[in-house]
């Protein structure tokens, strides 16, 4: 009794008609028959999307909740948990016009869950580009999107390539992005006359000037393990440039090769400015080191301002500014920056594609970006036509870094299998920090491991 | 039980008080001390839910005099949290789930105890061997079935065309995984009714299902109860079948309401607590009523077999 009146509230509410919907679970059913197929490791799967596929419902013409753009209803499964970026989102969606019923998953569960949510999907789903978005690609569980791409102003070739398969097509619009550069504190480098360097000596000779003025040089994290793939991934494209990094994190390298090596022993040059003990240190506790002044650098995110409360410690979110990661070897010289984009796929099925399409057009597009930025200023816009009038000062700083970089890679654990970051490279980089005169055995640990993946 | 025999490890016959009391001192600072030891995070999580984070905790620290102590964690965990949907979309799963456990076991445990036929061991063992299995390994075909399991939708809470992303997936999997334990310790309790009773009321013309119904079950229910409070707890605490199950965010239970207050980058701890504090109400309140019969539950089943 209850239940129904919850259901007909419920489908009230989402403004969805019963009807769409059993079509909508219908071609669902079918499309995660599918998509099982595509997910599962052998060709056996295959004859089973056939048998399997029968729709449990019947289908009605689809009459009603047709939304102003006449695509329909759509649905769309979203990590945006975050009050800020939930509501930032909901903005975005509405400027699309498409009528959008959003699924909001915690972004823990949805991420380490992806690989059972993505077969059952919503229409349009959250995602991340690099190699996380290719995996799904090429093992068919997201569709083709490159018709979309026709029509998107405002997204740069850069951005295409960040949302291209393997097999040139496009799966993925992108939303938005946030660098990793090296923060700072304007007000002490000013006070203490410190200047920006921009080569590895200058770096290295602005820690030794640091050290001796009381303040640590480098703020130091490492806690959940993935604060410093950041220094690995810029260490490596400095020292051996993107098109190596690429190729390391696709699993085509020897992780005991001297360029590797080599990484790790200019790291080793760094670390006595670290924080102490950075594996048990949160990337917030390293942040309020560098809020009180006690820390002087930081290579980190540019969402470290999320660390810091906007109306009671306004003083410090101005006060931070960043600069590129110093040049090492100038053959590369500063031309790859780490720049995560966050964007959107849609389902290799969904139940409503003609919605989907125009959904993620529509996000793809000026108007969803500037109503995403007026509630959440924290990003910065890939559509280069974005209003770009309310950025402060590190948005503006993100995105001329972003645009006038060569080469823009996602993070260690978006570039290559996400399994072999976390529990691989990740804990190498963990244990390195522990004890870097182990650097020889680790490095043969982890390309000893690296051998169980496949990087497919 | 413990502290005599600490108390009397040296079998002392003479001079027993000024012996005793030294180690009753040792014990009593030793228990005291390991109390504490455990109230410590729950209190610390309890009193930095009064706290804001951000201007306080943070900075100042987890053990620190409070600046303002405010209820506000409460209010925001409750709306940001949306507990007001994940707290009903938990009791539709526990409760049916609950009841259907208790029911289908006492019908095993039943059959078990008062009818002998050939496989009544075999089964029995069945049972309890099921308790062993990790849940987690049976999730992969569990899904893939579920996924190919046509649901009517009139059936179901949710429109999802399939048993999968239906909250009626996760009761039935809560059942058949509970269904071991409860068995194992109704028939075990069962047994120790006397086999009279039924006899008694067959040769009075009473059927299996009055029998069942009328004279077992009123005479199980201390183990029901017993069994109710715990149960009630594990399923409560679930978090892995609502999350790998129910596509939908809004569909999850209560659980989930943590995962959504971990912030993406920085989270905001005292909302944690807030909301941690919150969601073990239900269960602190379950076991202070049944607080007897939990303790009694815990030992249920273990001395007979």
């Amino acid at each position: 009794m209850t239940k129904t009146a919850n259901r007909l509230q419920s489908l009230r509410d989402s403004s969805l008609s019963r009807r769409n919907f059993v079509i909508g679970s219908g071609a669902a059913a079918v499309g995660g028959a599918t998509l099982l197929a595509a997910c599962g490791d052998d060709d056996e799967a295959a004859p089973a999307a056939t048998t399997t596929a029968a729709p449990a419902t019947t289908a009605a013409p689809t009459t009603t909740a047709a939304a102003e753009t006449g695509v329909g209803t759509t649905t769309l499964g979203s990590n945006y948990s975050d009050e800020k970026p939930r509501n930032a989102l909901a903005a975005a969606v509405a400027a699309t016009g498409v009528d959008t019923i959003i699924n909001t998953i915690d972004h823990n569960t949805y991420q380490e869950n992806f690989n059972t949510y993505i077969q059952q999907p919503d229409d349009v789903v959250a995602w991340f580009a690099g190699y996380r978005m290719r995996a799904f690609a090429s093992k068919g569980v997201v569709g083709d999107i490159s018709d979309v791409w026709d029509n998107l102003p405002g997204m740069s070739d850069g951005f295409r390539s960040a949302a291209s398969g393997l097999d040139g097509k496009q799966y993925f619009v992108p939303l938005y992005f946030y660098p990793w550069a090296v923060h700072y504190r304007k007000s002490v480098f000013a006070d203490n006359g410190y200047s920006i360097p921009t080569t590895w000596d200058e770096f290295k000779a602005l820690c030794d000037t640091m050290a001796a003025d009381g303040i640590t040089p480098l703020c130091a994290a490492n806690d959940g393990r993935w604060p410093q793939m950041g220094m690995f991934d810029m260490l490596n494209m400095r020292i051996n440039g993107y098109d190596f990094h690429v190729s390391l994190m696709g699993g085509r390298e020897n992780w005991e090769d001297a360029r590797v090596q080599n990484i790790f022993s200019t790291w080793e040059e760094i670390l006595p400015y670290y924080q102490p003990d950075p594996n048990g240190r949160t990337w917030q506790d390293a942040a309020n080191a560098l809020g009180d002044k006690s820390a002087g650098m930081y290579l980190i995110g540019t969402f470290l301002t999320s660390n810091f409360d906007g109306d009671t410690q306004a003083d410090i979110i101005d006060d931070i500014d960043f600069f590129l990661f110093p040049e090492v070897d100038p053959a590369y010289g500063q031309d790859a920056i780490e720049a995560p984009i966050d964007g959107f796929m849609m389902a290799a099925e969904p139940a409503n594609e003609e919605g989907a399409k125009a959904l993620l057009a529509g996000l793809g597009s000026v108007a969803a970006i500037d109503a995403y930025l007026s509630v959440d200023p924290s990003v910065v816009a890939a559509n280069s036509n974005a209003d770009t009038s309310g950025y402060n000062a590190l948005q503006k700083k993100s995105a001329e870094a972003v645009s006038s970089a060569k080469f823009i890679s996602q993070f260690l654990d978006r570039d290559t299998d996400p399994d072999f970051a976390a529990n691989v490279a990740g804990v190498g980089i963990a244990d390195f920090l522990a004890t870097p005169g182990n650097i020889g055995t680790i490095l043969a640990d982890v390309e000893a491991k690296k051998q169980t993946y496949t990087f497919e | 039980m413990s502290d005599t025999a600490v108390a009397t490890a040296p079998p002392a016959t003479k001079h027993k008080g000024p012996r005793v009391k030294p180690m009753r001192l040792l014990l009593y600072t030793f228990l005291t001390v390991m109390a504490l030891a455990w109230l410590v995070p729950v209190g610390t999580a309890l009193y930095n839910s009064f706290r804001y984070w951000e201007a306080d905790t943070q900075p100042n620290g987890a053990f620190s005099l409070p600046e303002t102590l405010t209820l506000d964690n409460y209010r925001d965990a409750w709306n940001v949290g949306e507990m007001a949907k994940t707290f009903g979309n938990t009791a539709f799963i526990v409760i049916p789930a609950l009841f259907f456990t208790l029911l289908l076991a006492a019908m095993v445990a039943y059959a078990c105890t008062r009818y002998s036929w050939k496989f009544n061991i075999a089964f029995l063992v069945l049972f309890t061997a099921g308790n062993l299995m990790p849940q987690q390994v049976l999730f992969q075909p569990l899904f893939q079935f579920f996924k190919r399991m046509p649901w009517p939708d009139i059936l179901s809470d949710t429109d999802t065309g399939s048993l999968l992303g239906t909250k009626i997936a996760v009761i039935l999997i809560h059942v058949a995984f509970q269904v071991g334990f409860c068995t194992f310790v109704l028939s075990n309790y069962m047994k120790t009714i006397p086999k009279e009773i039924d006899e008694a009321a067959a040769v009075d013309g009473a059927g299996v299902w009055r029998r069942f119904f009328k004279i077992i079950l009123p005479l199980t229910r201390p183990a029901l109860a017993a069994l109710g409070t715990l149960e009630f707890t594990w399923l409560y605490n679930d978090f892995f079948w609502g999350a790998v199950l129910l596509n939908r965010g809004d569909e999850r239970p209560i659980t989930s309401s943590i995962a959504v207050l971990n912030g993406q980058w920085a989270s905001d701890f005292n909302l944690i607590a807030a909301a941690s504090i919150l969601i073990a109400l239900p269960t602190l309140v379950v076991y202070l009523i049944l607080q007897k019969q939990f303790i009694s539950g815990l030992t249920l089943g273990a001395s007979k077999g």
